[in-house]
């Protein structure tokens, strides 16, 4: 006992107390400062280290060692009559409280500041690659894929053909990620990822990349929003830092967002207001969709690019340009070991964040058809007719694939032949169908002449539809169907554009870039029995919408 | 999308952007001449199991009769509507039998059949195509269909995006009577006084061996596809009505205003421009590498003030057609309806900025990256390369066109391009302007840049 009160008199526990409390502050402070600036995980450990060993020391040195007046002295010299070691102790009490007190409000801070968070990543250090290589058979074999430690996935086929390069960047938001209120914000944040940076100004991203070389672009769609840049391989280490600056460091400018709603304003008038194509392919989404976000216009409502915030722009980029939430493809005059270096530097250090919510709506069964009419000045009128049909994974997807490119596929096809050549009660036919991550349509349109009986050549095309169902195919038809579709897979892969973007829709969609390679076996194993059951269960009237734009039809008199 | 690129302005840069980067050539090809005149450009090109063909006959639209605007291209349509032995439906069916694909299209100075095949096909390929050209039925039902069909698209495209217009009627405003002011596809009425004669006439006239060339590029050997091409059109005649000289057109020397009515229409769609400069233009580098800094890209000066810093509209651009013997400069953007003039104001300070200042260094710099870098992907199918080969030929142009490109660039000073800005470049009085949009609202606003000629969109015709 003699030994503790020693011990406490000599404030050795207060010490102890203090210095553990200064320690954890210190760690808190200096271990967040120093991810912040890149530092690598063992700066950390050393300071870890050195407060480890600062403990005992401080100890020994609190017990050997006394605060008097006259400075200080060793406790075996001193005075006891004299000692101040009482005054120490409360000012050792002071500064342990005032440290508590620190910590307490650090503690509730960090709570109140939901921005500040420690990254979970904090290994940007250059590992031996882990790349994957190809199992399926037919996979050229210089494709390499690897993830990074904070999920960012990264495809890369070489092809040095010419001495460019492609990179897509794959970012799972679209207009399914939304909802009343922030329609179009998908498409809207697509514009905002060109207008600046903590390090860049606005212009400075694509001024610098033109200045390289490069040229870039990007699309939004339903499910990804997808960026694009073409340039040059003497570019490559310019690229990969605008891209990783803007993934990074992305400024939102208030003054740079209204003008950019300009932007997009005029985009509006331009694809949708002023083309009357567009107005009806976006009610015709907002009819066939009563509950799934499919149904937004991927450029937004009107009122929803006027209105959204600053805040509903940040959410929305912490939430989607997390790295785990990315795919990259590179084609053209790259390495592999390049890539994944390069990849490592500039996107390594960007944190993972928690994955966004799934997409929880599930459209409900159609249960009957659904008719939309517009009234506007046309010279022509416009016949739309779209159908409930699957999801890119959907066994169903490919199958319907191939009759499309029977029914509308050029001008020997069956639609374009019948209405447009010997009917002659179309101008023009197409359809395509939504290969996205949930249930999609599959979407007929026609361009009709002035003075069309619509509902006749409606009739006519749910007859031939429905004779698809009832008769099938025949074995040449399909044999056409297959050669176009391969012939068109070796188009697509003709230049590095199109094997980024198809190894990049095989990876995000299907799930593995492989796949793109396996067309040719799949389209081979499709019999017309399994086209004629997609196209029964599909070609449904009761899962149909229809919509009519055309110029008012005046009263005709009784 | 981000920005769009209509297919016009690419259709342009393949022909006007020119060269790779450093170190690279265009491929090597075999050139021969059958002894009618027509010329073989072939390349081999293993890449892909495909072959791209493009053939292409002197002539086009600028040899349709004034009033009868869009004969070369209904003539193109209807050579793959049936042909020897097989129907219109029939020849279709060949085509996509076998995954191909044969377009026929006219443009200015050519009418040009493309075919895109699997190598496996290529006999059938070639057969396809000497066909077309060379034995095509010119049905007179096929043709009633395509003509009526022809009207009622350019009907339809009256209520569609108006940037598909707005070349035809600028063309037509600018260049008047001269050949290069033909709307390529006719207009509703030109089209409607066209008769079936008049097609058998031009085929018979125009259309023959000694004006054609064939360039191939893709998975073949040479010796085969040269033998294959040379039994195919070795025998094919020769024709003697050829296109008479094109004149030189006169350049605007006031401004002058087109206004095109579409009531209702909340975006106002404008192009200004003048008479520009012919293909073979000696400043052909400088005149690149200004069009790209003043509005041939994303960062251009017509983007940056239209767009980037103001927000009033989705794109702006620098156009230059360039034919035989003259050419067009136009800018085109749009804007929300009640930003028209802004708009316009802000085009035209943006030009008299490029006529004034010119290009610094780092801007030509930058500039000659942006076009050598871009330039590879332009020519990396086999259809790309054969449409490439297909352009010199006909354009009289060598290798030396490409490949000499980038030392032409790289010569190109601040001087000699500030010499060619002045020269090809309107100054802001002799300015041609046309205007598509909501006449009520700005027909008393568009009349301070000049004497305002009106159209309706629903007149029949282009040339106003």
């Amino acid at each position: 006992m003699a030994l503790f009160s020693e011990l406490r008199r000599r404030n050795v526990f207060k010490v102890a107390l203090l210095y553990s409390l200064a320690s954890l502050l210190l760690i808190w402070l200096v271990g967040g400062a120093l991810i912040s600036i890149g530092a690598p995980q063992w700066a950390n450990e050393f300071v870890l280290l050195v407060l480890a060993i600062g403990l005992p020391v401080a100890l020994i040195f609190a017990w050997t060692y006394e605060i008097t007046p006259a400075g200080l002295q060793k406790s075996l010299d001193v005075d006891q009559t004299q000692s101040m070691v009482y005054k120490t102790g409360q000012k050792l009490n002071a500064a342990v409280s005032v440290l508590a007190v620190l910590g307490v409000l650090a503690l509730v801070g960090q709570q109140l500041l939901p921005t500040f968070e420690f990254p979970k990543i904090i290994e940007p250090i250059l590992l031996a690659p882990e790349y994957e290589v190809p199992e399926n058979e037919g996979v050229p074999e210089e494709i390499r894929a690897f993830t990074l430690d904070n999920g960012l996935r990264v495809v890369v086929w070489p092809d040095h053909d010419i001495p460019n390069v492609v990179m897509y960047n794959f970012v799972r938001a679209g207009g399914r990620n939304e909802y009343p209120g922030i329609t179009g914000l998908s498409h809207f944040f697509e514009h905002m990822m060109f207008n600046g940076t903590d390090r860049r100004e606005q212009g400075e991203f694509d001024a610098s990349m033109e200045a390289a070389g490069g040229a870039n672009n990007a699309y939004t769609s339903k499910d990804l929003t997808v960026y694009q840049d073409w340039f040059p391989r003497s570019a490559l280490a310019s690229i990969f830092d605008l891209e990783g600056d803007r993934l990074a460091n992305l400024a939102i400018d208030p003054d740079v967002v209204e003008s950019e709603r300009g932007v997009v304003y005029s985009e509006r008038r331009m694809r949708y207001e002023n083309d009357n194509f567009g107005r009806l392919y976006l009610e015709m989404n907002a009819a066939a969709f009563i509950a799934h976000p499919y149904q937004f216009p991927v450029i937004g409502w009107a009122s929803d690019v006027e209105n959204w915030t600053q805040e509903d722009l940040e959410n929305y980029f912490r939430t989607y340009y997390a790295p785990n939430n990315l795919t990259m493809v590179f084609t053209g005059d790259v390495t592999p070991e390049e890539i994944f270096t390069l990849a490592q530097q500039y996107f390594g250090g960007i944190p993972l964040q928690s994955p966004p919510q799934a997409v929880r709506t599930v459209e409900p069964e159609q249960l009957g058809e659904r008719r939309i009419l517009i009234e506007v000045d046309s010279p022509t009128p416009l016949l739309h007719v779209a159908f409930h049909a699957g999801s890119a994974t959907d066994p169903a997807t490919q199958p319907m694939n191939v009759l499309l490119k029977l029914l509308v596929g050029g001008e020997s096809s069956r639609l374009h032949r019948l209405f447009v050549e010997e009917e002659q009660i179309a101008l023009a036919v197409g359809g395509f169908q939504m290969e996205g991550f949930d249930p999609g349509l599959v979407y007929f349109y026609l361009t009709l002449p002035p003075n069309a009986d619509i509902a006749v050549v409606e009739g006519r095309l749910l007859e031939e539809l429905g004779k698809i169902a009832a008769e099938g195919i025949s074995a040449a038809e399909l044999e056409k169907a297959r050669n176009i579709m391969i012939a068109d897979y070796w188009r697509g892969l003709a230049t590095i554009d199109g094997k980024a973007s198809a190894l990049g829709k095989a990876e995000v969609f299907l799930g593995d870039y492989q796949r793109v390679f396996s067309l040719p076996n799949e389209l081979a194993a499709i019999s017309a029995e399994q086209i004629q059951s997609v196209a029964s269960s599909v070609f449904d009237s009761r899962k149909m919408t229809v919509g009519v734009l055309r110029s008012s039809v005046e009263e005709d008199a009784q | 999308m981000r920005f769009f690129k209509q297919s016009v302005v690419l259709a342009l840069m393949m022909i006007c952007a020119t060269a790779f980067s450093d170190g690279i050539t265009l491929p090597a090809f075999e050139r021969v001449v059958l002894v009618n005149g027509t010329v073989l450009l072939l390349n081999e090109n293993h890449d892909v199991p495909l072959i791209g063909l493009e053939a292409v006959v002197r002539g086009g639209a600028t040899a349709d009769p004034q009033d009868k605007h869009g004969l070369a291209s209904l003539l193109a349509n209807l050579l793959v509507k049936g042909a020897n032995q097989r129907s219109a439906a029939q020849f279709a069916e060949a085509v996509a039998s076998v995954g191909g694909r044969i377009d026929a299209s006219a443009d200015l100075e050519a009418l040009s059949v493309s075919a895109d095949f699997m190598s496996r096909d290529a006999a059938l390929m070639v057969e396809l195509v000497a066909d077309a050209l060379q034995r095509p039925t010119l049905n007179r039902e096929e043709f009633v269909k395509l003509r009526d069909r022809s009207i009622n698209l350019i009907k339809s495209a009256k209520g569609s995006d108006p940037n598909e217009l707005m070349p035809s009627y600028a063309n037509a405003f600018l260049f008047g009577d001269h050949p290069y002011g033909n709307p390529v596809g006719g207009s509703e009425s030109s089209l409607a006084r066209i008769a079936h004669g008049d097609l058998l006439a031009y085929y018979a006239d125009r259309v023959g061996g000694d004006q054609l060339v064939i360039a191939v590029s893709g998975d073949f050997e040479i010796a085969s596809m040269r033998d294959a091409l040379t039994d195919a059109f070795g025998d094919w005649r020769a024709v003697t009505g050829l296109s008479p000289a094109i004149p030189l057109p006169e350049p605007a020397e006031n401004n002058r205003v087109l206004l095109i009515d579409k009531p209702g229409a909340t975006q106002s769609y404008f192009y200004i421009g003048n008479i520009g400069v012919a293909r073979g233009f000696s400043g052909r580098a400088e005149l690149d590498l200004a069009n790209t800094v003043f509005g041939g890209r994303f960062t251009s000066m017509l983007m940056t003030e239209l767009r980037t810093k103001s927000g009033l509209s989705y794109s702006a651009r620098s156009k230059l057609g360039r034919y035989s013997q003259s050419g067009s400069v136009f800018i085109a953007s749009f804007t929300e309806t009640g930003t028209t003039v802004e708009a316009l104001n802000v085009a035209l300070a943006t030009l008299s900025r490029l006529r004034d200042s010119g290009l610094d260094a780092a801007m030509i710099d930058s500039s000659r990256n942006y076009i050598m870098g871009q330039f590879p992907p332009r020519l990396e199918t086999a259809v790309q390369l054969a449409g490439t080969f297909a352009m010199l030929e006909i354009n009289g142009l060598d290798t030396a066109y490409i490949n000499d490109y980038d030392l032409s660039l790289s010569a190109a000073t601040p001087e000699s391009i500030a010499a060619v800005i002045d020269q090809v470049y309107p100054a802001s009085d002799r300015l041609v302007f046309v205007v598509l949009g909501d006449a009520a609202s700005i027909r008393d606003q568009v009349d301070q840049y000049g004497p305002v000629t009106e159209i309706s969109i629903s007149e029949p015709r282009f040339h106003p």
